[in-house]
């Protein structure tokens, strides 16, 4: 570990060792701030942890500082921190039933302060389709980032590295990268490489009834369970103790919880004429180690059915009308532990009149796991006057199912992978956004010292065919230190 | 056979934008415009996150290719 320290933070700067005495212009001539903040906002019915049907509902509130600070003429030092607070229905729904058992259970709700045990004689209910109030319902996301870059004094070569550090409830992550980007033809011709490592762990949590029935050594009258009644399909309460009781089928907890995604990126970019560019660029990645989410449910359909709650409900399971009753998990989620990602992406960017730019994009994606995409998205910056430009896109996305997916309760059991995960079925998406952007190159307005270099709002919704819809409402700021 | 096609295209194809004209530095005026960066805006950061979150694809888009998160 400190030597992979070594290289992504020392190396670039042992290449400001011999610094020319003649005069060149900085890199960065001041301190600069970027803030971004944005509320995000989804719903749907294919909620991955209730095994893909139930509600997607998912707030988001996040924000990013970014400060790029000039070390000296050639070099730039970056800080980058991000923290994204989220509440979601569906993980809520790690543990459907709030407050459930008699028992001694030790999932989340008995965590909390408020936490009060349920009586014998209350009745249970759960449903995929109202959120618990469990305390996996909400989390935060932590990220650092330290970045360092030195260009040469032609300003032909720039060499960059950074690392970072991620967290969240139940995932850690630490990364680094470097990068080498070589301009030549007068500077009209770009070339970029790069590399990426993430080393990332698991703390997996997993549906309620599974984590009990492992940790129980398949005592279905213990912890969570005592007092509990489990029914059948047709509404019947079954003897727990028969060998023809609910049974997981993934009866063990994951052994191996890294994950580790390897890139390897290039590009290359042209100026084409005094008012065109293009560039071509990829990110080859490869990823090992638990690639499967264990909070998320999946469900066969050659595996009798089994419930807890109110059995009147179990005939209107898949419907929002039930609130009331919740089918225990046949499994979670089990993927390959390796997969390959090639994203070829292109951008090709026309300067149309002193007041309006054409920004294009398209990106080309395939892996391993048989999943197929396009993306398209065009930009066009209307510059409304010297100081506001008006910002139109719309994107477009299609791709295939992953090999490994299929819908609720249509898995076999005989399968070695399986998921519900209606992020990689087959589907489109439209994604139509505005925004509005404030920018002063001579920063008349200030915020204490800063100058603001410039404002930008913007709105985004987002339709997939699956039914899941979001919006994402961004604000943010660049600010210079004078 | 095809690989050596591809090979062969793609060097064309390098070739060819080398010898697109050479704009000298005091003709980008229209280059250097902010909106003609190649890259993706700053302010869409958090729109590229949770598009690696919620597409099977990643990657190519100036946002996270799989790793840092538990994300696809």
């Amino acid at each position: 570990m400190k030597k992979i320290i070594w290289i992504f933070i020392i190396f670039p700067m042992l290449l400001t060792a011999q610094e020319s005495k003649k005069f060149k212009k900085r890199v960065l001539e001041s301190a600069e701030i970027d803030i971004l903040s944005s509320y995000y906002t989804q719903s749907g019915n294919n909620a991955a942890v209730t095994g893909g049907i139930g509600n997607e509902d998912l707030q988001d509130v996040a924000t990013n500082i970014n400060v790029s600070i000039p070390v000296n003429a050639d070099d730039v030092l970056t800080i980058d921190a991000t923290v994204s607070a989220y509440t979601s229905a569906s993980s809520s729904n790690l543990n459907p039933f709030t407050g459930a058992s008699s028992g001694e259970d030790d999932d989340d709700d008995d965590d909390r302060p408020s936490y009060t045990k349920r009586a014998a004689s209350q009745p249970i209910t759960g449903s995929p389709w109202v959120a618990s109030s469990g305390a996996s319902k909400s989390d935060v996301w932590l990220n650092a980032t330290l970045g360092y870059s030195h260009s040469s004094d032609s300003r032909n070569t720039i060499i960059a590295s950074h690392l970072s550090v991620s967290n969240e409830f139940d995932y850690s992550s630490l990364g680094g990268g470097l990068n080498w980007t070589q301009l030549f033809n007068k500077k009209n011709t770009e070339i970029g490489l790069g590399i990426n490592v993430y080393l990332d762990h698991w703390r997996p949590v997993y549906p309620t009834e599974i984590k009990t029935y492992i940790a129980n050594g398949g005592n279905l009258n213990a912890d969570f369970f005592q007092g509990v009644n489990i029914y059948n399909q047709s509404g019947f309460v079954i003897d727990k103790n028969s060998a023809n009781a609910w049974k997981p089928q993934t009866d063990k907890f994951i052994s191996n919880k890294a994950r580790n995604t390897y890139t390897a990126s290039i590009s290359f970019s042209q100026i084409l004429s005094k008012n065109m560019q293009i560039s071509i660029f990829s990110d080859l990645t490869y990823q090992s180690g638990q690639l499967a989410n264990p909070m998320q449910r999946v469900y066969f359909k050659d595996k009798p059915n089994f419930y807890i709650g109110n059995p009147s409900d179990i005939q209107r399971y898949t419907s929002p009308d039930n609130t009331q009753v919740f089918q225990l998990a046949d499994a979670y989620e089990q993927l390959p532990e390796t997969r390959l990602k090639i994203p070829v992406g292109v951008r090709l960017h026309y300067f149309i009149t002193d007041f309006l730019v054409l920004r294009t994009y398209y990106r080309y994606y395939f892996d391993d796991w048989d999943l197929f995409s396009h993306t398209v998205n065009i930009e066009l910056p209307i510059k409304l006057s010297d100081k506001f430009t008006l910002i139109p896109d719309y994107r477009y996305y299609i791709q295939t199912q992953a090999k490994y997916f299929a819908p609720y309760n249509q898995h076999l059991s005989s399968q070695t992978f399986y998921t519900s995960d209606y992020d990689l079925s087959a589907y489109s998406s439209n994604q139509f956004g505005i925004g509005l952007r404030y920018s002063d190159a001579l920063m008349d307005m200030k915020l204490w010292k800063l100058g603001i270099k410039n404002i930008n709002l913007n709105y985004h919704f987002y339709d997939r065919t699956t039914g899941l819809k979001a919006q994402i409402v961004s604000m943010g700021m660049s600010l210079s230190l004078e | 056979m095809k690989n050596k096609l591809l090979f062969i295209l793609a060097m064309s194809f390098i070739l060819f934008l080398s010898s697109c004209q050479t704009v000298k530095p005091y003709q980008q005026v229209n280059l250097n415009d902010p909106d003609m960066k190649l890259s993706s805006y700053k302010f869409k950061k958090f729109v590229t996150t949770f598009q690696v979150y919620r597409e099977g694809a990643s990657g190519a888009n100036g946002g996270k290719s799989g790793g840092g998160c538990g994300c696809n």
